[in-house]
């Protein structure tokens, strides 16, 4: 009787056992995106899948080295979200054989070329499905803006008009958060794409020109004199500063995001905010919008449940994901086909993504910052904030650019 | 060996796989790491003293002379505050009466708060705006003195030592205090009956008998300030901003070991090679502080 019961009670933990679900863990520096991830879940259990989702998000300054060092140790999740390439992190994780290409995996038919491009490494094997396309530029308060009457403006003397009008009213023209020295890159990156122009930036990545160039010099003039248009201390101001200013209507403008549209509607659902491409300094070149990609979806080595990872991949490399994606997180998806969410703001950002992106950047996604001295972290950030304080003048801001990125980036040391 | 030998290092063991854990492998492994180039993954590279030519005269030499030169400077200021108002308050905690337990809760109670935590409230109350400091300067007609405190280059640095001192001063209260709790009472009775004034008390008696305590002190000082970082990543964050102005040797070591913004290279090799600098310029201090504290204990 006893070995009845004992082989009762094994084969019903066995039954157990194979009907649980296999979890498939995510790790992400994206917390934004836990929401996304239940809804993957649900609607892979409808479609007869088992599987349950672990996300963990951690901070964005964090993640990298606590995924690297998770990898290394052979621990760490299933699935990573990989920064693009070309960039040392990834680079290194593909290396190191810590990332599996899912070429023969997962197909990526949904996915424009350029989008892919950000995800194929040297050996030209995809390392990841991507999951959204970012989109930055000025996003100002339509209230305001029909308040006092002002356009759109389609050049920098135009953007400059405005901001005067604005500051004679008693209006804050722009939240700027100096303190967050990435913040300050990204402004001067989306500003040099339509002042500068692609061609400026092709010949600067060739090295037919280089930072000492007058028309870089220019683009920081251009940005150092519109400090009067900041509120006032904004170089102690952080991005949650600037999101929650902007949200309740304390300045009209912003250098920033597309993601951060999801905040400030959360802080304030009657927003009305507007987007347009950072003006050029001249009436006859027209603008663009810097657009990349932000990162993928990997498959890591160390996965304990890699078909069912796959599963969770195929998924995201589906227009349904993209549709799920946009409408919890209000961002752009990378995939193709997604059913965007009745957001004038998402609609008009997508057709600008479609039409107007630059095609050479010198932020992320660009080559210029994917070694040390970077010109993100090392020229950019801390350059744009010495500059904004007053320590250094344009043109040793452009001789810093020019000294740190020719230690190391072939085509500028000659010049 | 004799059964006490054995018993000693049987004793001793436990603590001593600790310390060879813990401290003496990393620093090893360290000292290694630093003569590779090695982004966190993968194989390593060897590149000899590379790593060093690129933190003392490379591509991070001035980033690391700053920094140094940072970290010198919070050594000065920390010192001369956190001893200074550490033994002043002392003084005036032993002397008061009433309320004594009070005011010795309240100095030391900041001490219990986490370092993120101190950043992180510090952030709020330094905000331009809607921080606290600028408000109420704002609203005693000393608007003209608020400032973005932490986005100042001119006073960042100097904020995040005043910071760090709010936060730490409780704890050398407490050390002075016991120090002058110490003296013999007879003394300090003795040289007010011959007329001594509080200042001459002060500089003729206390002074010099907590000399030791300031010298200890100032030595922990020297080496906890050449290892800061917890404080300026909380206010500042690894880009120890505005453009490295509040960077010290901590920072610097947290950018070059694991990488910047974005997608730029992590490299152990160089924030190991960091890192054995900063060692190099801690162990003569520490060894003096070695020797001061084994010749007090024999002269006791």
């Amino acid at each position: 009787m006893r070995r009845v019961i004992f082989f009762s009670a094994l084969m019903a933990l066995l039954i157990v056992t194979m009907m649980a679900s296999t979890t498939v863990q995510i790790w992400s520096w994206r917390s934004q995106d836990a929401p996304v991830w239940k809804e993957v879940q649900k609607e892979m259990n409808a479609q007869g899948i088992d599987v349950k989702i672990d996300f963990r998000s951690f901070l964005p300054t964090e993640y990298d080295s606590k995924v690297q060092i998770a990898l290394q140790g052979g621990k760490g999740p299933d699935i990573i979200y990989s920064r693009r390439l070309p960039g040392q992190r990834t680079q290194a994780l593909i290396d190191a054989g810590l990332l599996i290409p899912i070429d023969d995996k997962v197909s990526l038919s949904h996915f424009n070329t350029s989008v892919l491009n950000f995800i194929k490494a040297s050996d030209g094997k995809h390392y990841g499905v991507p999951f959204a396309v970012q989109v930055v530029g000025i996003f100002y308060n339509k209230d305001i803006y029909k308040k006092y009457g002002l356009k759109v403006p389609k050049t920098w003397s135009e953007l400059v008009k405005n901001a005067e009008i604005l500051k004679k009213n008693g209006v804050t023209p722009f939240f700027v958060p100096g303190k967050a020295g990435w913040a300050l890159a990204m402004q001067h990156a989306m500003t040099g794409v339509s002042v500068l122009g692609p061609c400026w930036i092709k010949n600067l990545l060739d090295g037919q020109t280089n930072f000492l160039d007058p028309a870089w010099v220019h683009l920081n003039k251009l940005l150092n004199d519109l400090k009067p248009y900041y509120q006032k201390g904004f170089m102690g101001n952080t991005t949650d500063d600037l999101n929650a200013a902007f949200a309740f209507g304390q300045a009209a403008m912003v250098f920033y995001g597309v993601w951060g549209y999801g905040q400030w509607k959360e802080l304030n659902p009657n927003i009305n905010v507007g987007y347009f491409m950072v003006p050029p300094d001249c009436e006859y070149a027209q603008p663009w919008a810097y657009v990349f990609m932000d990162g993928s979806l990997a498959l890591t080595s160390n996965s304990k449940h890699e078909n069912m990872a796959i599963k969770v991949l195929q998924f995201a490399a589906t227009p349904r994901f993209g549709t799920i994606f946009a409408k919890e997180t209000l961002n752009i998806p990378a995939v193709k086909g997604a059913t965007m969410p009745n957001v004038p703001l998402l609609q008009e950002v997508l057709k600008v993504a479609e039409e107007h992106a630059s095609p050479y950047v010198y932020w992320v996604g660009s080559v210029l910052t994917s070694h040390s001295p970077s010109l993100y972290t090392d020229v950019l950030s801390p350059g744009m904030q010495a500059m904004y304080a007053g320590k250094i003048t344009p043109e040793e801001f452009a001789k810093m650019a020019q000294d740190k990125i020719s230690q190391w980036y072939k085509p500028l040391m000659k010049k | 060996m004799s059964i006490k030998k054995k018993y000693i290092l049987l004793f001793v063991l436990p603590a001593l796989t600790l310390y060879v854990t813990f401290v003496i492998y990393p620093f090893i492994y360290s000292f290694i790491l630093s003569f590779y180039r090695w982004p966190g993954a993968g194989a390593r590279t060897f590149v000899g003293l590379q790593n060093f030519k690129d933190v003392l005269f490379g591509s991070f030499g001035s980033e690391f002379r700053n920094a140094f030169l940072h970290n010198i400077y919070y050594f000065i200021l920390v010192t001369i505050l956190e001893l200074g108002l550490g033994f002043l308050l002392a003084i005036f905690l032993v002397s008061i009466v009433k309320g004594k337990r009070f005011f010795q809760m309240m100095v030391y109670l900041p001490n219990i708060i986490s370092m993120i935590l101190v950043g992180f409230i510090w952030s709020m109350m330094l905000n331009p705006q809607i921080g606290l400091v600028n408000q109420i300067l704002n609203h005693i007609g000393l608007g003209v003195l608020a400032r973005p405190w932490l986005g100042d280059p001119n006073l960042a640095l100097n904020t995040v030592i005043a910071v760090n001192v709010w936060r730490n001063l409780g704890f050398y209260v407490l050390v002075f205090t016991a120090s002058l709790l110490d003296i013999p009472r007879e003394l300090l009775e003795a040289a007010y009956i011959d007329g001594a004034s509080n200042f001459k008390v002060i500089t003729k008696i206390l002074f010099p008998l907590t000399l030791p305590t300031f010298q200890t002190l100032s030595i922990l000082l020297f080496i906890w300030t050449f290892n800061v970082f917890d404080i300026v990543y909380a206010l500042e964050g690894a880009q120890a901003g505005p453009f490295r102005s509040t960077d010290v040797l901590g920072t610097l070591f947290y950018r070059t070991a694991f990488g910047g913004l974005g997608s730029s290279r992590a490299d152990f090799g160089l924030g190991a090679a960091v890192a054995v600098l900063i060692f190099v310029v801690v162990m003569p201090l520490s060894l003096v502080y070695a020797y001061i504290v084994d010749r007090r204990s024999r002269n006791a």
